[in-house]
């Protein structure tokens, strides 16, 4: 298979650590690059991703990956697959629940990009999410700070399905 | 289809990257140094930082077209106003209150920026209490058909004022072009915004309002912010509705200088707020996307760093204002009527007229002598209903529902939208019914004394000219909330004036007066004599009264009765009657003015009298006749043959009943009793 990209923040901790499960569980399947230096060429070597999107604040995306997207604003992404993950904290923002993972859908597939790895939203307890799409997430929405024994679990589970999707 | 956005960092032109940079750096060079004046002891007491707001502030000043639009930006908006155009002298100026401070000459707290030469409007610390204003003027902007907006600036918590809710909500139903901004940083002070609203983002409970159109931006970035300023702007001039923009931001560093988030931040959240620094993300944007070399950034730096340092050096060389300054532009200086310069006058021809009528001709005369004059209120206008007690009736049939309309229940509204319409023109001039009955001010209050600041705040640069009618006092078996008096209160406040009139042709004179005159005017109406023929008389066509001219109403040598409103023809019945019985002859002053008040009449006449007796309908503790009698007592008390004594209301409510009623208010027989008792002495 292809490698995928796994692009997330070096400087992060949660993420960081989701990405290092995601690593064990795929060996040499992923390359992982920091979002921070990534580069449009960098994005251009694959045609399947797994991104960390955590929710920063009230719902935004990380100032890295705010500053990032420029580089590929103007790229088409038809072809493309994405997988998506990202912390948020179901007590603290209920509000906006990894939002950022929706904002980040909506800025792939509005350049043609495919979203795989859509996951039930049952289990989990928010008001509201930009990232919620007819009961499904659309993306993995890993809770660190309130069910972190769960995230792991839900990392094995949601890679064995998108690992068939790609 | 690719959403192209206006403003990115790969598009926007690199003149306009770089001002915003220069902008940005010079802006936080400033907010970095304010805390340094106050250590230094040169002021910039109060200094509200802006660090985490960057983005949305740098984009409101942007929109903002100077001598066009109208901006109401608030204690923490420095960037906002050194993007529309202030320079940074001006900053420095207004922070340590110099003299030259365009925003108030130093007269108003540090950290207010304003410049109401250019539209940028020198609002309250009463937070958010301006969105009133700027939702009054856009209702000019509307019907004089202006391509401009209003914006208002705020903090999130300034929402939960109830004025907020007032002013966004008639936006909303009037279709006005008005932006409003809503910076938030998470926190009111130290309050955290869950205790403010039950929406995190609080522009969300305004999801059902009709015309009023949400944005949501992160307001820590520029390109996010500058894409949604630019989109409501365009909303509102295409569409003439209202938006309400939400920008993100974060709070750097405390409230204030005399806050310490210390207190209930922990360190992480300190520290991970100064990871979105809206300036060092810019920054690597421009970097990152070879817009700009490090080389490059660093003489924009340094041209900022070079310009604060000339600016300080001005600003400590700039005087400070002068200690007898401090009576100038309090309230400004009323019309003045050649033909009538006493308010009196000796027409004995034609018909004595109802002080209603003199009201209602008084007030279509001044809109046909001035089409910039306005007028609305509750109940004011409907088919034929013109005013509860109809002294409006005809003028919206005369003069069109552009200038005579009905306003919502909602007092604070009524006069903070006076005040903001007021803005746009200097020859406008509003009259409102502040509320049904005097009784039901007390929520415009907030507005009233926020605009008796406006002209020393501005330090005479801004006057809202409105003329505040309300129907005042008892004797009409009305019961708690339709009799109260309350120019106890009101004449506690710099910067308005007061007048109470007792008959038609001083109403009228009044009225004209006060409509004419710039300045704000309380204009109290006896609604009980409203059709009374006691206060009936010949109204001249032309007729007008100063400010601060009270009107011998009878002649006397014995005794003084200075009294206004509802009591002066009960004042007048009882001089009649001593005269009858004893020959007496009693002086009838009627202030008719109380703020300004005519003192030199009351001293000349207990110089002839040597008595004084001091009624007034409102109650007697706490009621305006205390401050006459304490300036008779400073003044007049070597003239004096006997105490002086007061008649007024009890201290109670006035109750329903009227037995009740007639228990609590002055009345003849008690003006009879305590006069005969003074004549003893």
């Amino acid at each position: 298979m292809k490698k995928i990209g796994l692009f997330y923040s070096f400087n992060t901790k949660n993420t960081s650590a989701a990405a290092k499960l995601i690593q064990d569980e795929l060996g040499q399947n992923v390359e992982v690059v920091n979002v921070e230096e990534a580069t449009e060429d960098d994005f251009k070597r694959f045609s399947s991703f797994i991104l960390g999107v955590p929710t920063w604040w009230d719902g935004e995306l990380p100032n890295y990956w705010d500053e990032f997207l420029p580089c590929v604003e103007d790229d088409s992404m038809d072809g493309k697959t994405f997988a998506l993950y990202g912390a948020g904290d179901q007590k603290g923002y209920p509000d906006n629940f990894v939002d950022a993972i929706g904002l980040m859908v909506d800025f792939i597939e509005a350049r043609g990009g495919r979203v795989i790895g859509y996951v039930a939203n049952e289990g989990y307890q928010f008001n509201a999410s930009r990232a919620l799409r007819n009961g499904q997430f659309v993306g993995l929405p890993l809770d660190f700070e309130n069910q972190a024994e769960l995230v792991k679990p839900r990392i094995s589970k949601w890679l064995k399905i998108i690992l068939k999707q790609f | 289809m690719i959403e192209k956005k206006k403003y990115t960092v790969k598009q926007t032109p690199k003149e306009t990257l770089s001002h915003w940079y220069y902008l940005m750096y010079l802006g936080r060079k400033l907010d970095e140094k304010a805390p340094n004046y106050l250590k230094q002891a040169l002021g910039w007491s109060y200094h509200a930082p802006y660090a985490g707001h960057d983005g949305i502030q740098l984009a409101i000043g942007q929109v903002f077209e100077k001598k066009k639009d109208y901006l109401f930006p608030y204690y923490r908006d420095m960037l906002t106003t050194l993007s529309a155009g202030m320079t940074e002298l001006e900053i420095i100026l207004n922070g340590i209150s110099k003299a030259d401070d365009p925003s108030s000459g130093g007269r108003h707290m540090s950290n207010h920026f304003a410049k109401p030469e250019w539209n940028i409007e020198n609002v309250s610390s009463c937070t958010g209490n301006h969105t009133l204003h700027a939702v009054g003027v856009a209702r000019a902007l509307k019907k004089y058909g202006e391509q401009a907006v209003a914006i208002s600036s705020q903090g999130e918590s300034s929402v939960s004022e109830g004025y907020v809710y007032e002013a966004i909500t008639g936006a909303d139903r009037e279709q006005l072009p008005v932006i409003f901004v809503i910076q938030d940083n998470g926190y009111g002070i130290s309050v955290p915004k869950k205790d403010q609203t039950a929406n995190r983002k609080v522009i969300d409970n305004f999801s059902g309002y009709k015309n009023l159109h949400l944005i949501h931006c992160n307001g820590k970035d520029v390109f996010d912010s500058m894409n949604a300023m630019d989109e409501a702007k365009r909303f509102v001039l295409e569409t003439g509705n209202p938006v309400i923009l939400h920008a993100n931001c974060v709070r750097m560093g405390s409230h204030s200088n005399s806050d310490a988030h210390e207190l209930y931040r922990d360190e992480d959240e300190r520290n991970y707020v100064k990871q979105y620094d809206p300036l060092a993300k810019y920054r690597r944007m421009l970097l990152r996307y070879k817009r700009f070399t490090e080389d490059e950034l660093f003489e924009i730096e340094k041209k900022a760093k070079a310009a604060v340092k000339v600016a300080h050096k001005k600003a400590i060389a700039a005087p400070h204002p002068s200690a007898d300054s401090i009576h100038d532009f309090v309230v400004p200086e009323p019309i003045k009527s050649l033909k009538y310069p006493e308010g009196l006058h000796q027409e004995n021809s034609g018909e004595k007229i109802k002080l209603i009528t003199a009201l209602n001709e008084t007030l279509k005369a001044e809109f046909r002598h001035n089409p910039d004059t306005y007028i609305w209120g509750q109940d004011m206008a409907n088919k034929d209903k013109g005013g509860i007690f109809n002294v409006s009736k005809g003028l919206q049939q005369e003069f069109g529902k552009e200038r005579v309309f009905n306003a919502p229940i909602a007092e604070d509204f009524i006069v903070g939208t006076a005040n903001g319409m007021s803005r746009y023109k200097e020859n406008m001039r509003i009259v409102v019914e502040g509320a049904e009955f005097a009784d039901y001010f007390w929520p415009a209050m907030e507005q009233l004394v926020e605009s008796s600041h406006e002209y020393y705040r501005t330090n005479g640069k801004f006057v809202p000219n409105i003329t505040i009618r309300l129907a005042s006092g008892g004797y009409i078996g009305g019961g708690l909330y339709h009799s109260q008096n309350i120019e106890g209160t009101l004449t506690t406040f710099p910067g308005i004036r007061v007048v109470y009139p007792s008959s038609a042709d001083d109403a009228a004179g009044l009225l004209r007066t006060s409509i004419r005159s710039k300045g704000i005017t309380l204009f109290l109406e006896p609604k009980a004599l409203y059709n009374d023929p006691k206060a009936e008389a010949i109204v001249p066509n032309d007729f007008m009264v100063p400010f601060g001219k009270a009107r011998v109403r009878r002649k006397g040598s014995d005794i003084t009765l200075v009294t206004y409103g509802n009591t002066t023809p009960m004042c007048l019945e009882v001089a009649d009657k001593l005269h009858a019985e004893s020959g007496t002859e009693i002086e009838v002053l009627d202030l008719r003015s109380l703020l300004p008040l005519d003192s030199e009449a009351i001293m000349n006449s207990i110089k002839k009298t040597n008595r004084v007796l001091v009624v007034h309908e409102d109650k007697v503790f706490g009621g305006f006749g205390g401050e006459i009698a304490a300036q008779i007592s400073a003044e007049a008390f070597e003239y004096l043959d006997a105490p002086v004594k007061r008649v007024g209301a009890e201290f109670t409510p006035v109750g329903f009943n009227r037995i009740l009623e007639n228990a609590t208010l002055p009345n003849v027989q008690k003006i009879l009793d305590a006069t005969r008792e003074l004549l003893k002495y």
